[in-house]
């Protein structure tokens, strides 16, 4: 995309191998070795790999919540050693607050950071209408369904207006319409207001759709396989050639290599 | 005979409801033994919490307190009984603290695994929302130990319950277990019912009020049918 | 349809939480040995569907009765994939997928016998001593599917199992699925947001509106098996499948 953007994340030679400790045995699990990575300000990025090759540990890494064996992770300038609230992350487990009702929890970030009430109120509820959750605000999370927890997750993520957020599957569980319409949603946010998205997905025609470069992963120990740029002109259609045609290059490529 | 009638235990309970056993009729002879767990049951939540929280938290104090705390634990609550008059005489507060003792563990390890098992999902979120340590204790840890905290605090009420009945049958002149000690000594079955009776009728009623409490703080897990 | 044994009868259900209308006297059977489908929108009702039949919900009005009578899972051989991930944190990967069996009493021959062949199946071999936490979100998903596939249920309730694998994967257990279905008659309920599968998968999808949820139409879906999702036919059906359930 364009080349002038000023570098966001920069990932080089991200290593990392989990000892799990468990009763007798000693599991080593070698999961990331060598992965690169570098995306611009405003770029959106879609990472795409085979399940269990480390893209959950990969965001982790890098929005500072998982320790590194090796290599070095620079985010904002900032070399990662801890979360910073700079980079925001909706998880593929939701991870909500159970404790706090959907408005709470949309707001957590705002409050934590001192914001008066009748804004982060304001704030909160702008995010909650955009997921379409208008009406279930006082409900706690127990009470919702998986695809509503889903969007009350990546509510909570843009309402702390972070500048790089990473999004690990965050449709997995809507339906297809939803799923559409939040996607429309979401470019409609990432163009308006501009932010660095890393995306994690397994869905090919969701990856086109969204990324202005996907970065396609091997299987563990997982690094970058082969990257795409998607220049494709946006709003993009599911059945245009340029679309169908890139669908067709990357699915054989993972045919090919087996992932 | 040693289980009259329950008419006549029915009768005589709501006459001593207003007519007085020693010094004091029944209600008050409860209200006394209330009045003790409400200040024993009371500190020892309180510092309880307190303990097992920061033990819970902080790996330091963890293992500053714990070898001490280990030794305590296995201790019933009433085998304090000899140590306490001892060391306070007969008064007041060798009742709170036998009952304090009665169920200090048992908070003490509840808030502690409650603190611990805290979800590193959550805390981690937390943190990346902008919390800060403080903030972090108080909207994450402290909520999701709630839980354990209050199955500490039942199991320590009944606990309490029962320690202030055995401090009063040692030593007092009011409470319930106080009848208890009088009709076993007079021989009057029917006062001791009448003692058990007030005795169940307050830990049932203390029971469902911290059930009601700990609907009220922990709705969230409520999932409703 | 022929007369066919009834395994699943829903008379005039209807769900209500609180002042919330979720299931809004909905009416259909499944039948004996039967594939069927159910898609519809987020938050339409279809987990409460799944939990008021194994009573885990109470329901407002109506009956759902399997073999004619209440259910009850010690009588009924039934397993239950939760769409949130159902796995026993201390228990490990391979503990997890015994846990049915040893519950069911099967001798240790056998139970040996299965956990070995769905551990394979869903690709854990490598991560039997592995604990849930140390998993990640499709391989959890995984245990929980092998625990299921382990106990050979004549009743499989699945809801959204498949929405966090990778397409490699979801085709394979797709086909695992279909496989056990055609060996042991198995009556699968399968919710899935996802057509494709479904049109790939049921004998019959059914289709529901958004809430208060009632039944929109029911397909019937004939396509000879083995299914290919190039096909024509098969394209037709997804298609119209999709058509249908534009809920906006
Ligand atoms: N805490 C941990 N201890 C040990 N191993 C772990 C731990 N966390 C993750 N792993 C291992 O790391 C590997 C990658 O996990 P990760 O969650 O990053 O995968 P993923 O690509 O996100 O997969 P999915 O598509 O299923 O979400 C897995 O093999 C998993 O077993
Ligand atoms: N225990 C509950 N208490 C109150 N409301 C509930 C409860 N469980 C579900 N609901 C509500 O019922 C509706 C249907 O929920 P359900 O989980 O059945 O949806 P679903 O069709 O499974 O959706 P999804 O595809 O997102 O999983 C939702 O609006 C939800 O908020
Ligand atoms: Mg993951
Ligand atoms: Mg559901």
């Amino acid at each position: 995309m364009d080349n002038q953007g000023k570098i966001k994340i920069q990932c080089g030679h991200l290593h990392k191998t989990f000892h799990a400790k468990n009763r007798k045995q000693d599991e080593v699990n070698e999961v990331i070795r060598d992965f690169n990575l570098q995306v611009r300000e405003n770029e959106f990025v879609v990472l795409f790999g085979p399940g269990q090759c480390g893209k959950t540990t990969i965001l982790n890494i890098l929005a500072g919540l998982e320790e590194k064996n090796s290599g070095t992770v620079v985010v904002n300038d900032i070399e990662v050693t801890g979360p910073r609230q700079d980079r925001g992350m909706v998880y593929q487990t939701t991870a909500l607050f159970p404790w706090l009702k959907v408005i709470d929890n949309v707001a957590f970030g705002p409050k934590m950071q001192g914001m008066k009430h009748s804004d982060w109120k304001k704030k909160a509820q702008y995010y909650i209408d955009l997921v379409g959750l208008t009406g279930f605000e006082k409900t706690y999370p127990v009470k919702l369904s998986g695809g509503m927890q889903q969007r009350v997750g990546i509510a909570r993520a843009y309402c702390n207006d972070p500048e790089v957020i990473f999004m690990d599957e965050p449709f997995g569980h809507l339906d297809a319409q939803t799923r559409y319409l939040m996607e429309e949603e979401i470019e409609k946010i990432c163009n308006g207001e501009k932010r660095t998205v890393v995306f994690v997905t397994n869905n090919i025609e969701e990856a086109i759709y969204l990324a202005d470069r996907i970065v396609l992963l091997t299987n563990t120990p997982t690094h970058v396989d082969k990257e795409y740029v998607v220049d494709i002109p946006r709003p993009r259609d599911y059945t245009s050639p340029g679309f169908l045609a890139l669908r067709e290059e990357i699915t054989a490529r993972i045919d090919t290599t087996n992932l | 005979m040693f289980f009259p009638n329950p008419i006549e235990v029915l009768t005589y309970f709501v006459h001593t409801l207003t007519h007085k056993i020693g010094k004091y009729n029944l209600t008050m002879h409860t209200l006394f033994s209330l009045k003790r767990v409400a200040v024993g049951f009371g500190l020892s939540s309180l510092s309880g919490i307190i303990l097992g929280v920061a033990m819970g938290y902080s790996k330091t104090i963890n293992a500053i307190v714990r070898p001490l705390f280990n030794i305590i634990r296995p201790i019933p609550g009433l085998a304090w009984i000899p140590l306490a008059i001892l060391w306070f005489g007969i008064g007041e507060t060798t009742k709170y603290f036998i009952i304090f003792m009665g169920g200090f563990a048992n908070i003490v390890l509840n808030s502690y695994d409650g603190t611990v098992k805290v979800n590193p999902v959550l805390e981690g979120a937390a943190r990346l929302l902008g919390a800060n340590d403080v903030q972090v204790f108080f909207h994450v840890i402290l909520p999701s130990a709630t839980t354990y905290i209050f199955a500490g605090l039942q199991v320590s009420l009944s606990t309490s319950w029962m320690a202030v009945l055995a401090a009063e049958m040692i030593s007092s002149y009011e409470g319930a277990g106080w009848i208890i000690n009088m009709g076993m000594q007079t021989g009057d079955t029917t006062l001791i019912l009448v003692g058990m009776v007030a005795i169940a009728i307050v830990g049932f009623l203390l029971a469902n009020i911290m059930r009601i409490l700990e609907r009220g703080l922990c709705s969230w897990t409520i999932r409703g049918r | 349809m022929e007369d066919k044994k009834i395994k699943v009868e829903v008379r005039n259900l209807t769900k209500s939480f609180g002042n919330l209308l979720v299931l809004d006297n909905v009416s259909f059977e499944v039948f004996d040995g039967e594939f069927l489908c159910i898609v519809g929108p987020t938050g339409c009702g279809k987990t409460t569907f799944l939990n008021s039949l194994t009573k885990l919900y109470d329901i407002d009005s109506g009956s759902i009765t399997v073999d004619g009578e209440e259910i009850n899972p010690r009588k009924h051989n039934l397993a239950y994939i939760f769409q949130e991930y159902s796995t026993m944190e201390w228990l490990k990967v391979q503990e997890n997928i015994e846990y049915g069996l040893k519950i069911k009493k099967f001798s240790p021959e056998a139970i040996k016998q299965r956990t070995d062949i769905v551990i394979q199946m869903v690709g854990l071999d490598k991560y039997r001593n592995y604990y849930p936490s140390q998993l990640s979100a499709s391989m959890l998903q995984r245990v929980v599917i092998a625990r299921a596939f382990a106990i050979q249920p004549d009743l499989l309730l699945m809801d959204e199992p498949y929405g966090q694998l990778d397409l490699t994967l979801k085709y394979k257990l797709e086909d695992e699925l279909i496989k056990m279905w055609e060996r042991q008659r198995t009556t699968v309920l399968f919710i899935t947001h996802n057509i494709e599968e479904a049109v790939y998968l049921s004998d019959r999808i059914i289709v529901l509106t958004n809430k208060p949820t009632k039944i929109k139409t029911e397909i019937i879906n004939n396509l000879p098996r083995p299914r290919k999702v190039s096909d024509l036919e098969f394209v037709k059906l997804r298609n119209q499948v999709t058509d249908l359930i534009k809920w906006w």
